[in-house]
């Protein structure tokens, strides 16, 4: 079984009270991800919602010839299979593991249990809904409106964001499939980056070396979902989702001697 | 008076009758009229909207200026799902694209009635999951499909929401649908003329050949019909639940 210093690798489990998260430890298996496995298949039937502890998974819509382009990444700070909750038993895009790394996973049936019963948990997973909802709007306009290189220095940004080191582990065949370019396109802004001293670039592995030089060259999408995922984030201190998500906290919750405990030992894990 | 208008929004309309009857005293019949805009990005939710038979499009902006639409509400939904998530604040601009009717109701009902009743809950959820594929599916399809492809698609799904083939929109308007210039669009409402499949003056458009024109449409649009077909399905199974 899970131990609570492992749960609290992933945000969101860190940021649910005590006794639903003790509901749900007896489900949670540890699975270790690797690099461009896929996790859903479009139009396949969902058994596990997976929470990513410190692996990246990339979230593709593909169209009907094959072409894909991502629309959302999934790190640490969310959750994967939002449509199990949402009530569709299937997904229209397809999940590849962008970063290598692990993850927690637990069965469709008790997540959808859990969701259903209308507490901290189903508020949320809604919450983290709305963000990963900006998320891929803002992804849509971007991918009309801004260049290939912003487009990359955005996607860099996204994943450093989720991961504990300065370096990604990727090919310029897979960010070519991630953003739905040309390798060609990408090889040049790549090329671009690394000639500015942003980035080195060497087989399979990116290096990032200045990440406010990337931070000047990248369009506004990247700040835009960002705010949203702090909002999300920083608005539910550990152990209190009641707060952020715009509800008053059930008086029995407050008046239960137990739960007051409960918040306190969640605190250990901030 | 309420039940002189038939309810043809179908997320109220799948409702069991005992939650619609609570809603009922809460909703309101609105007209809106072309142009309007009903959300301002980051502004408080004040009303949902369900649509009857007018037609809502989401619209997100970049760089102070150039805009790109990314869902439509028709009446298989309601404009506001983010209420159903817990925002507050609407992510999008919400401008009326097809002039009509729609129920309206306070975005503090809304939210009573969502943690209230299951099937409300339900029916909600899947639709705003419904358009999260709706959005990812416009991420992609900007990507790949051309601007001629994507106007076709785009004249069919106005079609199939308003129930017309005329309709009228401006050149401005659906450069900031689409994402191009008015030059682009002009060149691809030419290019669809041409073909006869469409008419266009001043505005004014009007599908001559509907099957000549999903012939030409990215296969984006036969997935996303496929799709809220399904919701529909999904939507009447779930109504039952807690009747």
């Amino acid at each position: 079984m899970m131990s609570l210093i492992h749960a609290s690798q992933n945000r969101l489990l860190a940021s649910l009270p005590q006794t639903d998260l003790d509901r749900l430890m007896p489900y949670f298996e540890r699975v270790n991800l690797e690099l461009g496995q896929v996790i859903y298949e479009a139009g396949c039937k969902l058994s596990y919602v997976y929470f990513p502890a410190n692996c990246i998974i990339s979230i593709l819509y593909m169209l009907e010839d094959g072409a894909t382009a991502e629309v959302a990444v999934v790190g640490f700070e969310g959750i994967l299979g939002i449509s199990l909750f949402m009530g569709g038993e299937t997904t229209t895009t397809r999940a590849v593991v962008q970063s290598a790394g692990y993850a927690f996973r637990v069965p469709a049936s008790k997540i959808k249990t859990e969701f259903s019963r209308g507490g901290p948990v189903m508020r949320l997973l809604l919450r983290y809904t709305q963000a990963l909802m900006t998320q891929m709007t803002q992804t849509a306009v971007c991918n009309r409106h801004h260049s290939i290189e912003q487009q990359l220095c955005r996607w860099l940004l996204l994943s450093l964001d989720r991961l504990a080191t300065n370096t990604l582990c990727m090919t310029q065949d897979l960010i070519a499939n991630m953003l739905g370019v040309r390798r060609g396109g990408v090889t040049e802004a790549a090329g671009k980056l690394q000639r500015a001293g942003v980035i080195r670039y060497v087989r399979g592995r990116i290096d990032v070396l200045d990440r406010p030089a990337l931070e000047e060259r990248v369009c506004e999408c990247y700040f835009v979902v960002k705010v949203e995922f702090k909002r999300l984030l920083a608005e539910i201190p550990p152990g209190d989702p009641y707060q952020v998500l715009g509800v008053s906290r059930p008086e029995r919750r407050d008046s239960n001697p137990a739960n007051v405990q409960s918040m306190a030992t969640q605190a250990k894990f901030a | 008076m309420l039940t002189l208008v038939p309810i043809a929004n179908r997320l109220l309309s799948a409702l069991p009758p005992a939650q619609y009857q609570c809603l009922e005293l809460h909703l309101d019949i609105v007209h809106l009229s072309f142009g309007e805009v009903l959300y301002e990005v980051d502004a408080p939710i004040v009303y949902a909207y369900f649509p009857n038979d007018s037609l809502i499009s989401l619209l997100t902006q970049v760089d102070d200026h150039r805009a790109l639409e990314v869902g439509m509400v028709g009446a298989e939904g309601m404009l506001g799902a983010t209420l159903a998530l817990g925002g507050q604040l609407s992510p999008v601009r919400a401008l009326v694209q097809g002039a009509g009717t729609a129920m309206r109701l306070k975005a503090t009902v809304f939210q009573r009635e969502f943690k209230r009743g299951l099937s409300m809950q339900r029916s909600t959820l899947l639709y705003a999951n419904a358009l999260m594929s709706q959005i990812a599916q416009t991420a992609a399809c900007n990507r790949f499909h051309d601007l001629e492809a994507r106007l076709a698609r785009w004249l069919l799904m106005t079609r199939d929401r308003v129930g017309s083939n005329h309709f009228y929109l401006t050149q401005d308007f659906l450069s900031a649908m689409l994402g191009v210039r008015r030059v682009g669009v002009s060149n691809a409402a030419n290019a669809l003329k041409v073909r006869h499949v469409i008419d266009y003056s001043r505005g004014n458009i009007e599908i001559v050949d509907g099957v000549g024109l999903e012939a030409l449409a990215c296969s984006c649009y036969s997935k996303v019909e496929d799709r809220l077909e399904h919701n529909n399905v999904s939507l009447c199974s779930a109504s039952n639940i807690d009747i």
